[in-house]
Order: structure tokens, then C-alpha cells, then sequence
């Protein structure tokens, strides 16, 4: 399996994100199931879209969708950092500031705007969703077109490219 | 309601949405974009125009949203075809998007079609 994208944020359209090939690690059980497109190995994605739905539990997390006009990609951002004992350990001055981030990018999110998510790939009932680490509200109207154009022109050069065997 | 029961709006202008369009169908889930022509604050149905063809937006649901004829509106929502053939989206969010380029839009938009359907051919997966 190829490494080369696997710490990038992979633009990726949304059928082409609910689509990847997803992999379960019986051995590992914190990070269960991997993500992969075209041979190569992903753990990060950046979507862009509209926000068609908001469904907060406060102090717990915030499930949104970003619609980009090729499907719905389901979002998590948590917001559970203050009581949640994952957290429990380290600097509380950190955590806080985590917790706070957190809560601003909730609040931007609001129906029919257009954000630009970054996060974790993950899968809840089996399927590809975004564990959002960092949130931006768009505001300029050509961003979207902008990232459909980023997103086939880099599936064309780069993610479709299968590297050499090493 | 669960976020996994939302459908995607289907990018589509105005021009696609005649009756024997593909698009053209009770319930179909469609992104709209044109500039205002019309809105009355009774009824909440707004009237958006492209070119030549215009498409009448129920707008009902969305009240934070201002209305000011000659601005660039986008909207996603359900078809409602109506027994006279007449057709209104039932919009569950819009937006104003004055500034955009609608000529780098419809481009784009012709870009994708192109390529989600050359990847479902050849899935990269």
C-alpha cells in the first residue's frame, strides 16, 4: 500500500470520498478500519460545500452535512473535550483551548453556508465520514467552483497516478 | 431526522429544467442558482431568472434570509411539480451569492458532469 498521501489533506470530491475502499485492522481496535483510493493509503480529507443540516448535542458533539453538489458527506465535530477522560491527561490550559476552538466552529456552522472542513476520515455505520478538525466558513462565492477544479485537476495528476512499486 | 437521509441537490441551471429533462422529476433534489426577479413576502415565493428561463423558488422555510431583487440567489431543495405541469422548488436552504462567476460556473459544472461520469466508468478505487 502507498504512503505518499497519508498525511495530507486529500480534496476530494464527494462521491469520490464516499466511495474509497475502507479496510477493517482487527488488530488494532482504537483505529479499526483504514481508508484507501487507487492503492494508496488516506487518513485526512478537506471537503468543501453547503452545510444543509445541524444536529448539536451541546457539550457532546455536532453532526453536520456538507452538500458539494456530488453528494453529502456526514461531518462530526466534537465538543465533548472538557468531560471526555481521552483528554483527561493533558495540559488542562490545552485542553481548554481545544474546547474553545471547537465551540467557535460550531457556532459558525449554520445552515446553507458554505464551509471548508478538514478532518480525520472516519466511518459510522459504515459509512466515510469527516471528524472535523478545522472549519471555515466561506464567504467569497467562486470557492466552491474553485474546489471542484482543485479537486478533478488533482485526482487527474496526482491521487489517479499510481506510483512505482518500491 | 438523521444527516444520512439529507439527499445532495444535483447541480443543475435553470435551462435543464424542462419537462423532458432528466432532472425533471416529482422530488428530485436540485441546486438552483439566478438572480431575483420577483419575491412576495405573502406567498414566500421568489422568482429567479437565467438568460431567457426563470424558476419560481418556495422560500417558506428560509427565514434569515434577506431578499433583494437583482441579487444572485442559490438554492437547494425538492422539485414540487404541480398538476399543470408547473413547477416550484421547495428550497430547504439558500443563499446570496453575488460576485460569482456564472459563466466560470456553468463551465465547471459541464468540467464535472464529464468527470464523475468518466470515474464511475473507471473507478479509481
Amino acid at each position: 500500500m502507498d504512503h505518499s498521501l497519508y498525511n495530507t489533506h486529500v480534496k476530494l470530491l464527494a462521491f469520490d470520498l464516499l466511495t474509497l475502499s475502507q479496510t477493517s485492522s482487527p488488530s488494532s481496535s482504537s483505529d479499526p478500519v483504514s481508508f484507501s483510493r487507487n492503492g494508496a493509503l488516506l487518513s485526512r480529507a478537506e471537503t468543501v460545500g453547503t452545510v444543509t443540516s445541524r444536529d448539536l448535542k451541546p457539550n457532546k458533539f455536532l453532526r453536520f452535512t456538507i452538500d458539494d453538489g456530488t453528494g453529502c458527506v456526514n461531518c462530526i465535530l466534537w465538543l465533548n473535550q472538557l468531560s471526555s477522560p481521552y483528554f483527561s491527561r493533558r495540559n488542562p490550559a490545552d485542553v481548554r483551548l481545544i474546547a474553545q476552538t471547537a465551540q467557535h466552529f460550531a457556532a459558525e456552522i449554520k445552515l446553507g453556508v458554505v464551509a471548508r472542513v478538514r478532518g480525520k476520515i472516519t466511518s459510522y455505520r459504515g459509512v466515510t465520514q469527516i471528524t472535523a478538525l478545522d472549519v471555515v466558513v466561506e464567504r467569497d462565492p467562486n470557492v466552491e467552483i474553485l474546489h471542484w477544479l482543485d479537486c478533478m485537476r488533482l485526482a487527474r495528476k496526482v491521487y489517479n497516478v499510481v506510483p512505482p512499486y518500491k | 431526522m438523521t444527516s444520512s437521509e439529507i439527499k445532495s441537490g444535483a447541480l443543475v441551471s435553470l435551462q435543464d429544467l424542462h419537462p423532458s429533462s432528466s432532472y425533471f422529476k416529482q422530488g428530485a433534489s436540485l441546486r438552483v442558482t439566478g438572480k431575483l426577479q420577483e419575491y412576495s413576502v405573502e406567498t414566500a415565493i421568489a422568482t429567479i431568472i437565467d438568460g431567457s428561463d426563470s424558476f419560481k423558488i418556495n422560500t417558506q422555510h428560509l427565514r434569515e434570509l434577506s431578499f433583494r431583487v437583482g441579487s444572485v440567489y442559490q438554492f437547494i431543495g425538492e422539485l414540487l411539480i404541480q398538476p399543470d405541469n408547473e413547477a416550484v422548488l421547495q428550497a430547504r436552504v439558500g443563499r446570496n451569492v453575488d460576485g460569482i462567476d456564472l459563466n466560470l460556473y456553468y463551465q465547471s459544472l459541464q468540467l464535472l458532469r464529464q468527470f464523475q461520469a468518466h470515474h464511475l466508468k473507471n473507478p479509481a478505487t
